[in-house]
């Protein structure tokens, strides 16, 4: 039932075009995560979602029930949405306590009071606040209001539930457990979820769907292992985990590294003229008898579960992260060759 | 430590010497004050407040400054918290215009209000009265300036920017996503209103009505032009009143009646920041999105008319009146366009005594201003910047200063400094600026401070790091980053010493006759036109300033 559809959607400021021709089916009960850098636009079309935005073009739907379409003027507000939202400064209500927080949107229903009353302690209870109830927000944690706030954006049986950088005012450890946590309650209740952010790895670990957002346009959208290992293209490759870019050639069925011609790929993508090679650093094997291409160890970094080396191959400093190996096996100075796996290829202003 | 050591010497003096000072200029005066309200020949004897609230005269006029007040405050709030509420969180046209004349009636000396509503609403020859009786063809004044509610009209007009300021401050600095929350929870704008926004703002709408009631309650011009020609008198004009009779018996009136009327307003200040720090809805606040505006939708044009017409009546319609006063050939030939000139220009600005009143008030203005932003400057160091045990004392005493009612502290010095205690100042120079320092340096240490507070200790820190001296770091990195808020400081105190009336008034002596102490004359002898002209030019020297301000500040600070 909650299937939401965005269909053309443009958002300009004056000049500015924040959000430029976005078109996403979500499936009911999917978790699509809006991942991109500050001000690339996943805010923007959250708020559309909401209705605290007006789209200078296209159509947002709900459902069945169209709640925007700027051709017709036509526009729904948020409270008639019936839709879920936390907020990124978790907008607790400070002169309210925990059940009367979470609780107000059903009172604006008119649920009479013993039923919301039963329906907020049971929220409690799926957010492990039930002794927290007669608390104010300033008598809590950052941890703790953010489960008010969770609370409060489900209650109401929200068919979506809109989550705006929940976390990046919380700390690591909690970060982590939250997105477990946002997880199974959403798995629990079956809902569907959009959920904003600019940290990849809640993206990765959470999501159905990654939408890979940049300068107000979509890149890509796709499982998380696709958007990783089959990024469309540079901004994607570098947006989403670690990568080495390579300047390249590109000639016929292969791509030949930039002073190393001797080195080439294949060329699935029948580019052809200056061309990029991007390699991620894990997937790079390094050796002292013999591989693809020789270099100098540069620099190491030693990170506890790997080595993080800098290896200068010609001109290209390349980065690898060597797993497994011990700090001394390598020094800097030494000759070491590089192996390289999966390797991707992008024409250069891809 | 061996480099702390030396510093803390140096700034243990300071600390020392400014409390000295504050006490000597601010704590003793109210304690003589209170002293000699209690004791009569060194004998506690209450029985100065028995006489003077034994007479019905008395009563009246607390029972008027009270309801008074109560109505300004009221008023002021209702008509407020809506204006604050479309200026700052919906589509509301022309809402920063608006704003700026909201926030400019702030800087309207209220007496010039009170002379331009006498011109516009005395019931003889009130320029809107002539024009309804035109209009309707009436016989008599539909309005008569001169009653309580002429009073309350105009206190209201003059002291409501208080609660705007203190309201739309607190509109602006409430997280939008709050009532966005409210929003997606199912709730109506109106209903958001009711349950989020009003009740968040409670603090700030209290503080707003409180500041508004005591500025109100103090206000002396305003009844002395407006009830006074009614014969309604309030707290302030009687203890004027008990003061000009000379004798000791007045004076001995005057001081029971000040001492109630400090306790009032100190004590509800004191509950109000009380109040304040014990409702602190800060909180976390995310990526600053921009507040979503809530759509007028059909009332747009409405809303649009209805602020237009209170900043037509608020502002507009009495700075014009005090305009085209000042620029009428002949008083008695009224609006005809062959009745305008600067006729009315020449005598005032070629009067030696009239001019001279002018530069005096600006010299006044700006001894008190330099003074004065020297020690603010102090005392927001000591009490931002430094951790020594009392180091918020000085400025404690400042706040106790600027909370006392201006006639207060003007009959306080007057019985403190007239050599009893070892100064006398009396009839000097010296005893106004004292006057205009206790009463305004509150603003200048604020703001110093909440600029001070924003440099952050690591950057003095790196400086002396990178081998500068303390000295060097304040010339180096401290002076450049708290410059703008130093000059609004500055303006902070010159601009209401410049025009000051009610302190003045008692203090000024034959040689000393300030500009609002002449304007107050010139009104209470009828001489409207004389009185417009200074009227233009204090107006047109207050704009100046406020526009070297918002340049140097970058529109950050305005009065």
């Amino acid at each position: 039932m909650a299937e939401l559809k965005l269909q053309h959607i443009y958002k300009r400021f004056g000049d500015v075009t924040a959000v430029g021709d976005f078109n996403l089916e979500v499936a009911d009960g999917e978790f699509i995560s809006f991942l991109g850098p500050s001000g690339c636009g996943k805010t923007t079309i959250l708020r559309m979602i909401a209705g605290f935005e007006k789209p200078t073009e296209g159509i947002i739907a709900i459902g069945d029930e169209e709640v925007s379409n700027a051709g017709k003027g036509y526009f729904l507000a948020p409270e008639k949405r019936g839709i879920g939202m936390v907020f990124q400064s978790y907008a607790v209500w400070p002169h309210m306590n925990v059940v009367d927080n979470v609780g107000y949107p059903l009172k604006i229903q008119n649920v009479p009071k013993e039923e919301r009353h039963q329906r907020v302690m049971k929220m409690l209870e799926l957010v492990h606040l039930e002794e927290y109830g007669e608390r104010f927000p300033n008598q809590l944690s950052g941890g703790q209001q953010q489960r008010v706030a969770l609370a409060r954006a489900l209650v109401a049986r929200p068919s979506l539930l809109l989550l705006d950088e929940p976390l990046s005012n919380l700390d690591a450890k909690l970060r982590e457990s939250m997105r477990f946590e946002i997880s199974a309650i959403q798995k629990e209740l079956g809902i569907t979820v959009i959920y904003v952010t600019h940290d990849q790895s809640e993206a990765m670990t959470m999501s159905d769907r990654i939408v890979v957002m940049s300068m107000g346009k979509m890149q890509q959208v796709g499982r998380p292992y696709d958007v990783y290992t089959k990024p469309v293209n540079q901004m994607v490759a570098d947006f989403i985990g670690l990568v080495n870019f390579i300047p390249a050639t590109a000639k016929g069925d292969r791509v030949f590294m930039q002073g190393y011609e001797g080195m080439s790929f294949p060329n699935p993508k029948r580019l052809s003229g200056e061309a990029v090679l991007a390699v991620r650093p894990e997937n790079i094997s390094i050796s002292k008898t013999g591989g693809m291409v020789e270099g100098v160890m540069h620099h190491r970094f030693y990170m506890g579960d790997s080595i993080d080396c800098r290896v200068k191959v010609k001109e290209h400093m390349i980065r690898v992260i060597h797993k497994g190996a011990r700090y001394d096996d390598y020094h800097e100075g030494d000759k070491v060759y590089l192996d390289f796996d999966n390797v991707m290829t992008f024409s250069k202003n891809e | 430590m061996k480099r702390s050591l030396p510093r803390f010497d140096s700034k243990f003096i300071v600390i020392a010497v400014s409390v000295l000072l504050l006490l000597y200029f601010i704590v003793l005066p109210l304690l003589v004050l209170i002293y000699d309200s209690l004791f009569i020949n060194g004998v506690f004897d209450i029985s100065n407040y028995k006489d003077v609230y034994g007479k019905k005269v008395n009563w009246q006029a607390l029972t008027n400054t009270i309801q008074l007040s109560l109505i300004v405050m009221v008023a002021s709030v209702v008509v407020t918290f809506p204006l604050a509420w479309l200026v700052g969180r919906t589509d509301l046209p022309g809402k920063k215009t608006f704003r700026t004349i909201l926030v400019a009636s702030y800087m309207i000396p209220p007496y010039v209000g009170a002379i331009a509503w006498v011109q516009l609403l005395n019931p003889s020859v009130g320029y809107l009265n002539d024009f309804f009786k035109f209009i309707f063809g009436l016989s008599k004044a539909p309005f008569d300036i001169y009653t309580m509610g002429g009073l309350a009209w105009v206190l209201t007009l003059f002291y409501s920017p208080f609660a705007f300021i203190t309201i739309s401050r607190a509109m602006e600095k409430m997280d939008p996503t709050l009532e966005e929350a409210a929003r997606i929870s199912g709730s109506s704008p109106l209903k958001t209103l009711w349950d989020v926004t009003l009740p968040l703002m409670m603090p700030s709408i209290v503080a707003g009505g409180l500041l508004v009631f005591i500025a109100a309650a103090s206000c002396f011009g305003i009844p002395a032009i407006v009830g006074m020609p009614g014969n309604i008198e309030v707290m302030t004009t009687r203890i004027v009143t008990f003061l000009y009779m000379g004798d000791e018996k007045g004076i001995r009136d005057a001081t029971a009646l000040a001492v109630s009327m400090m306790v009032v307003a100190n004590g509800l200040l004191m509950f109000m920041s009380w109040m304040l720090s014990h409702k602190d809805y800060t909180t976390i606040s995310g990526k600053s999105t921009r507040p979503n505006m809530v759509e007028l939708g059909k009332w747009k044009w409405p809303a649009f008319l209805a602020v237009s017409g209170y900043a037509f009546i608020a502002v507009i319609l009495p700075l014009s009146s005090i305009v085209v006063t000042s620029f009428l050939v002949s008083m008695s030939k009224g609006l005809a366009l062959n009745n305008f000139g600067i006729d009315a220009w020449i005598p005032v600005i070629t009067s030696s005594q009239y001019m001279e009143s002018v530069w005096r008030s600006i010299g006044y203005g700006i001894v008190a201003a330099c003074i004065g932003t020297v020690l603010a400057l102090f005392i927001a160091y000591l009490s931002v910047k430094t951790n020594i045990t009392g180091r918020s004392i000085p400025d404690l005493l400042v706040v106790l200063g600027g909370a006392t009612p201006s006639i207060v502290i003007a009959l306080a010095l007057i019985i403190t400094f007239s050599g009893n205690y070892g100064l006398n100042l009396y009839s000097t120079m010296w005893i106004l600026i004292v006057s205009y320092l206790v009463k305004y340096m509150t603003m200048s240490v604020r703001t110093i401070a909440a600029s001070l507070s924003q440099v952050h200790s690591s950057l003095e820190e790196a400086a002396l790091n990178s081998g500068a001296s303390w000295i060097r770091t304040c010339k180096d990195i401290i002076m450049p980053l708290i410059g703008p808020s130093i000059v609004a400081g500055w303006f902070l105190i010159f601009m209401p010493s410049f025009y000051e009336l009610t302190m003045s008034n008692l203090l000024y002596g034959a040689d000393t006759k300030s500009l609002g102490v002449l304007l107050y004359e010139l009104q209470t002898y009828a001489d409207t036109q004389n009185a417009s002209v200074l009227s233009v030019i204090i107006l047109l020297i207050v704009l100046i300033g406020n526009i070297i301000l918002n340049k140097v500040t970058k529109g950050k600070v305005s009065i």
